[in-house]
């Protein structure tokens, strides 16, 4: 790869840290309106990002142009990697930990919209702080790839070849540059109404505007941080309600959504495969949990049903806010839980996980093939909105399939052999990949993950990078071949 | 077809008739049951073959295979369940049925606490459904063969489905009788080495057959334990042996010891199982602090044992440290070769999908190059590993939603994962298992956990499909 090719990725690396010092200016805010004592750090944090920012931007404003295709995937990587660098700042300049891995895990956790969090007790830490971690996770979650695509027609890298990097998967956004800027403010203006419209929600139910603003930049974006140690358990049944519809909507395609809220209801109709999915294990899952909750656990049924129905829809959409401890609930329950977080919400959205529609085209490619044994010269193809599956793409998602699993498998097993047991591996690997976030055991519920080892929070960290980026585009970097000539 | 189903039953029935002339040597006492069974297995041949298939067409189609695989798989199971109800070895039908499956299905779960308790000719019994049951689809084909208009390769491979075969011989007829043979051959061999080892004539013949079947079927309480050693070691071998593809067995007495290295999937096989026991014993050795003899003897046990699916258990090393566990649930799920009455997702289908991810990831970098996957230097096509695609994540939701049963009747999560994976691979018992106790039996656990294994049994063993089929509405719509 060219030199010139490594100067133009600082280039583009330049913009977003500028923007993230941004952010991080806007976290005085609280830092002076709580008087948390922060306030000093955080604007040194928010000058130093925002000047290197602007230094990489300014010093090799000469070279515009990525050539190499591979160069993309390596973008995208290290734009992560170096916001979430970054994004350490603010922890360790303000005292809230000392130790690296625990600001990296925190910051990595927050950019990729995980939710799993290293400290235990979330209430004591500085405002500031409390701003800065929804905050990365309201940036995160709109992708900040999308953010590169608005600016592409300027830069003239190889859009597709960014998206597919980010977003590798059967999704419809489809080619060319016009389509990428449409979707990207389509995607965008929804993200900031509903951001809007659900935080006015929240002070009509009653909540104060600061954990109104702080709940809701978490759970729009499929996150699961919240202001208080227990997560979303204090709140009133009516704020749980309204985000549960926050996290709800944070699983739909975003595309779609833009559809439902400026009346164009016809041309929906055409993507709602997906959606139908979705909702029905939303629906299917939810009933299961709430039967099983009333009559294994004894909680009454209003209990149950908000509980259920709240949790079920933080698994399903990779959220992580916790309103109930769900470790301390029946062994069947949970399983469904992780199964849900592993299917995920829907693609287009910023939920993490599988993907609904990869789980679809999976089983739909099964039957298929079940199908064609049975009735072997019938014309059978697999369909997806209406539009047939290539063999191509169904192959493409099992291989993502298969990638995701054996990422989990290994997960796991890395996990034990860094010292964690059985039941919080399996927890932690499937909440870090699939972007849930709070796992079994002691790092579940309303727990955290500081008791792991510190070899253990890098592999976390790591898993959470891999699921953000959907796997395939790390695999890459870590093949040889990808390096040579 | 259901003349073909008749046949099949018929001749199953007739390999039952060992076990009858056996209760008749040991005078046990369970000679009418083991008769009633056989004849009551008989007569379902003969009904299916005389008067359901009066009129049979020879012209087989791939769905109709399906159908024989199940209806076979199904009634012949039930009715070797009527021998364990009748002599009053188990009590309920669900033990019963759960034990005659797990035979026929060479998986090898055991719901027999003290199989030293039951009638002798029981006990063969036992071990005489898993040989059968084993050896099957050869069976199947055998008896099919000489009928068949074209479709007997799909009868093959209704139970084989996804896999390719490697054909002795031009004519599938001699090759599935050579195949027979072999399995036949190696069956005996076996029954008298164990014998010279000095194993009563009993348990040479059961162990031989549970092992041929790579079944799992042990003839004590303890499992192997208190074997000897050589007997053990012997079993090692044959267990090795039980997972190679049958038609590549037959190079063995031919002499033609090349295709042996040339049959990727075999060289897969023999460099897992190398490696795979060298890193137990190593990882057991630090863990107990001693590298003996012992040790290296139980690394060498568990993973053939592992590695073919048989599922034979024999006490080991006090310490189980990380590696071993890590490794035997992997071995599980990947499975023997394809060929073979190994279960598991069998390597061949590891291999394809393996070879595909390379292929993807060199496409992702470079995408205009155009590579294909071959195996063995022969090409494999492009729908077959869409198929083999769709097999394992068909195989995979059977373990996951296996698992959710079991944990809705009360096993761990990780205990779920574990009888489901050894299960639905027809493994059998495995010391991974916590729930199982001490001795891995089966008998304790709840009527809903049995019964889903015994679905997840059957799955593994027909390779879903077929399983799948005939519960599938489009299956029943009129052509």
């Amino acid at each position: 790869m060219k030199n010139s090719d490594w100067k133009a990725v600082l280039h583009f690396i330049g913009p977003l840290l500028m923007a993230e010092g941004i952010l991080m200016a806007l976290c005085l805010i609280p830092a002076w309106h709580f008087a948390d004592g922060t306030a000093p750090q955080t604007a040194l944090c928010s000058a130093v990002t925002f000047a290197v920012g602007a230094f990489l931007h300014f010093r090799f404003r000469h070279f515009r142009n990525i050539k190499d295709r591979r160069m993309s995937y390596l973008l995208v990587v290290l734009l992560w990697i170096v916001l979430s660098l970054f994004a350490t700042l603010p922890f360790l300049a303000s005292g809230a930990t000392h130790s690296f891995t625990y600001a990296w895990f925190e910051a990595m956790s927050g950019f990729s919209t995980c939710g799993a969090t290293i400290f235990p007790d979330v209430a004591a830490l500085p405002a500031s702080i409390l701003l800065w971690r929804s905050m990365m996770q309201w940036f995160g979650g709109f992708g900040i790839v999308l953010l590169v695509l608005a600016l592409t027609p300027k830069l003239g890298i190889n859009k597709y070849a960014l998206y597919t990097a980010e977003a590798s998967g059967a999704d419809n956004a489809g080619t060319g540059a016009v389509r990428a800027v449409v979707t990207v403010r389509r995607t965008l203006t929804v993200y900031l109404g509903m951001t809007l419209f659900f935080i006015l929600a929240l002070l009509a139910a009653g909540m104060q505007a600061w954990d109104a603003v702080n709940l809701t930049f978490c759970n729009i974006s499929s996150g699961g941080f919240a202001p208080a140690s227990d997560s979303i358990a204090s709140l009133t049944p009516l704020q749980q309600y309204i985000l549960a519809g926050a996290m709800f909507f944070s699983g739909v395609n975003f595309t779609l959504l833009y559809l439902l809220f400026t009346f164009r209801w016809r041309k929906m109709k055409h993507k709602f495969d997906e959606l139908n999915s979705y909702l029905f294990l939303c629906i299917v899952a939810v009933a299961f949990v709430v039967v099983f909750l009333h009559t294994n656990s004894g909680l009454p049924w209003s209990d149950a049903f908000r509980v259920g129905t709240v949790q079920t829809i933080s698994a399903l959409t990779t959220t992580g806010s916790v309103v109930a401890d769900y470790t301390l609930w029946p062994v069947p329950v949970t399983f469904l839980l992780l199964i849900l977080a592993i299917c995920g919400g829907m693609a287009g959205s910023t939920s993490g996980g599988l993907k609904t529609m990869r789980v679809l085209i999976l089983f739909r490619n099964a039957r298929a093939i079940l199908r064609n044994r049975l009735h072997p010269h019938i014309v059978n193809p697999v369909r997806l909105n209406g539009k047939p599956v290539t063999g191509h793409i169904s192959n493409n998602v099992m291989v993502i399939f298969i990638v995701f699993g054996g990422t989990l498998m290994l997960g796991v097993m890395g996990l034990m052999l860094c010292g964690v047991s059985p039941t919080e591996a399996i927890g932690a690997s499937v909440g870090c990949l699939t972007g849930y976030g709070p796992g079994l055991g002691a790092s579940g519920g309303f727990g955290s993950y500081a008791h792991f080892s510190f070899p253990a929070l890098w592999y976390c960290s790591f898993l959470m990078l891999m699921g953000r980026l959907e796997c395939m585009t790390l695999i890459i970097l870590l093949l040889p071949r990808f390096w040579k000539r | 077809m259901a003349r073909l189903a008749g046949l099949l039953t018929l001749t199953m029935a007739g390999g039952m008739l060992l076990p009858v002339a056996a209760s008749f040597y040991y005078a046990d006492g369970a000679q009418y049951a083991l008769i009633f069974a056989t004849l009551l297995m008989g007569a379902v041949g003969l009904f299916l073959r005389n008067i359901a298939g009066r009129n049979a067409t020879y012209d087989l189609r791939e769905r109709e295979s399906f159908w024989i695989t199940s209806v076979v798989w199904i009634t012949v199971p039930l009715c070797g369940a009527i021998p364990y109800l009748m002599t009053g070895t188990l009590q309920s039908f669900t033990d019963a049925a759960f034990e005659s499956i797990s035979g026929f299905s060479t998986t090898g779960s055991s719901v027999i606490v003290r199989p030293e308790a039951i009638p002798q000719s029981l006990l063969l019994w036992r071990s005489m459904t898993q040989w059968i049951g084993g050896l099957g689809l050869i069976l199947l084909v055998v008896a099919l063969l000489r009928r068949l208009s074209g479709g007997s390769l799909k009868l093959y491979a209704a139970e084989f489905s996804g896999t390719q075969q490697r054909k002795l011989h031009p004519h599938i007829a001699k090759s599935v009788m050579r195949m027979w043979f072999i399995y036949s051959f190696i069956t005996v061999l076996l029954i008298v080495l164990l014998a010279l080892a000095g194993n009563s004539a009993l348990d040479s013949v059961c162990l031989a057959l549970s092992t041929v079947s790579t079944g799992g079927f042990m003839t004590a309480q303890f499992g192997l334990t208190g074997y000897s050693g050589l007997t053990l070691g012997i079993l090692t071998v044959f267990m090795f042996l039980s997972g190679v593809n049958v038609a590549l067995l037959y190079n063995l007495f031919t002499l033609k010891w090349r295709r042996f290295k040339v049959n990727h999937e075999f060289v897969l096989y023999a460099v897992l199982f190398f490696f795979a026991a060298l890193s137990c014993f190593v990882a057991f050795s630090i863990a107990n602090g001693n590298f003996t003899l012992e040790n290296l003897g139980f690394s060498l046990f568990h993973i053939a044992s592992t590695v073919s699916t048989c599922g034979f258990y024999t006490e080991g090393p006090a310490v189980w440290p990380f590696w071993p566990s890590v490794l035997t649930f992997m071995l599980i799920l990947s499975g023997a070769c394809a060929g073979s009455t190994g279960g598991g997702l069998k390597l061949r289908r590891l291999m394809v999908l393996f070879l595909y991810m390379r292929n993807y990831l060199t496409r992702m970098v470079h995408p205009h190059v155009v590579f294909s996957i071959k195996i063995d230097h022969k090409v494999v096509p492009g729908d077959y590993v869409n198929k083999i695609f769709g097999f394992l994540f068909l195989y995979i939701c059977f373990i996951i939603g296996g698992a959710f049963l079991l944990t809705i009747s009360g096993s761990s999560v990780a205990d779920a994962f574990c009888l489901a994976s050894a299960n639905i691979s027809n493994l059998g018992p495995s010391p991974l298992i916590n729930s199982l106790g001490a001795n891995l039996e089966y008998a304790s656990l709840p009527l809903l956990s049995k019964w889903t294994l015994m679905v997840l049994m059957l799955a593994g063993r027909l390779e879903i499909f077929a399983l799948l089929a005939i519960v599938s509405p489009s299956y029943w719509k009129r052509r």
